[in-house]
């Protein structure tokens, strides 16, 4: 009687440990989206250009982020898990269905943000030259755009180094290049 | 922020070009317990069909005929094969995504190269399996002959069937998957080559 008793204790106690481990998850993975939900909504933006995808694809990206975070043991920051995983999500869409290139015009308005603050002209050359820099970030090869993104969130070297598993010095080489070659592409679309 | 200011400009743009989709959050949340239910939803068939195969083979050892004793071990061996194939499915939910991306496309292209493998061998053991259950027929033809003979119909029933299930392993994995495969390794190969430098100019 004694024994199953303790059993049962045993098993209570052990529904109670994974019941509290699982809202601790949930709780940092509230926390994680709140924190990187525009940062993961601007990344699926290079990654893929029509509206009804890139949402789905925004939602895988959270979906595999939820995956591995019982796995996560710190061995790396948190900005730098989710910015892997984030990428490592849209290569695998880009390598599965790697769709036509969206040109400018197609770019929808309704994704461009409405900034209240500035004059209405200053507005509209803002939104053009974001969809601009959008559409040209989209031209580029999907490692390179995988690089220019990260350096536009504000990653430094080190970290998309971590993020990419390549060296800093490559990083700072190939920054330089990608970002002459995307000055190149707005000269040519000015 | 740094002193590029080049840099800081395309920043200042980057980072008002998209919000997350509405109602993000509970849109995820919806997701992850739909998939918890398929998850659990799958093992429970899984656990079903074992033992619903279990049962059936056990049916059929008792008919106490060679027929019998044979679809008993045929069923046995494909339920402890389907059975080992989810469990390593399932030892598989591992997925590298938290890795660096060199690390994660090498996986990849290592995964698919692998998967092509196992497609071009399960095409030709596919077919040795024909081969051999011919043979087999052939060497015993004079026990098998006078059951044809006997039960014509019933042999022409399992000839179609064994065609109709040949059919699909055949034809989906040499066509359709092998096809999708080759796509998705060159994609990868692409991949690693801009990783490598080689389509930078």
């Amino acid at each position: 009687m004694n024994d199953a008793s303790s059993v049962t204790d045993r098993f209570a106690g052990l529904v109670a440990i994974v019941s509290e481990h699982r809202q601790a998850l949930e709780k940092q993975f509230a926390r994680i989206l709140s924190e990187y939900g525009a940062a993961i909504s601007r990344l699926a933006f290079s990654y893929e250009a029509v509206a009804s995808v890139r949402e789905e694809l925004v939602q895988e990206i959270a979906l595999a982020i939820w995956q591995a975070l019982a796995h996560f043991r710190g061995d790396c920051s948190e900005r730098t898990f989710v910015y892997r995983i984030a990428h490592n999500r849209g290569l695998t869409h880009v390598g599965r269905r790697r769709p036509p290139h969206q040109p400018l015009e197609e770019l929808e308005e309704s994704k461009q943000p409405v900034d209240p603050r500035p004059h209405l002209d200053e507005q509209v050359a803002r939104t053009d030259q974001q969809a601009r820099l959008m559409s040209a970030i989209q031209s580029l090869p999907v490692t390179h755009r995988q690089m220019i993104v990260l350096a536009l969130e504000g990653l430094s070297h080190a970290e998309i180094a971590e993020v990419m598993g390549i060296t800093e010095n490559n990083v700072a080489v190939r920054l330089t290049r990608i970002r002459k070659a995307l000055k190149d592409v707005l000269g040519e679309r000015t | 922020m740094t002193n590029d200011r080049e840099l800081d400009t395309w920043r200042d743009q980057w980072s008002s070009v998209a919000e997350p989709p509405a109602e993000f959050q509970r849109k995820v949340q919806e997701r992850i317990k739909r998939q918890q239910r398929r998850f659990v939803l799958g093992n429970l068939l899984t656990v079903i069909a074992f033992l619903g195969l279990l049962i059936f083979a056990v049916y059929m050892r008792h008919q106490s005929s060679w027929m019998g004793t044979g679809w008993a071990t045929g069923i046995c061996v494909l339920a402890m094969v389907s059975t080992a194939y989810r469990v390593w499915i399932f030892r598989g939910m591992w997925r590298p995504q938290a890795q660096s991306t060199r690390a994660f496309v090498e996986l990849w292209h290592k995964r698919v190269t692998a998967r092509i493998r196992l497609l071009r061998i399960s095409i030709y053991v596919s077919l040795g399996w024909i081969i051999f259950c011919a043979a087999l027929t052939a060497a015993n033809w004079a026990t098998i002959g006078q059951d044809v003979k006997a039960n014509p119909k019933a042999w022409v029933v399992v000839l179609v069937a064994c065609a109709l299930m040949q059919y699909p392993v055949i034809w989906y994995g040499a066509v359709w998957l092998r096809r999708r495969k080759l796509a998705e390794l060159n994609e990868v190969k692409k991949i690693m080559d801009e990783m490598d430098g080689k389509s930078m100019s």
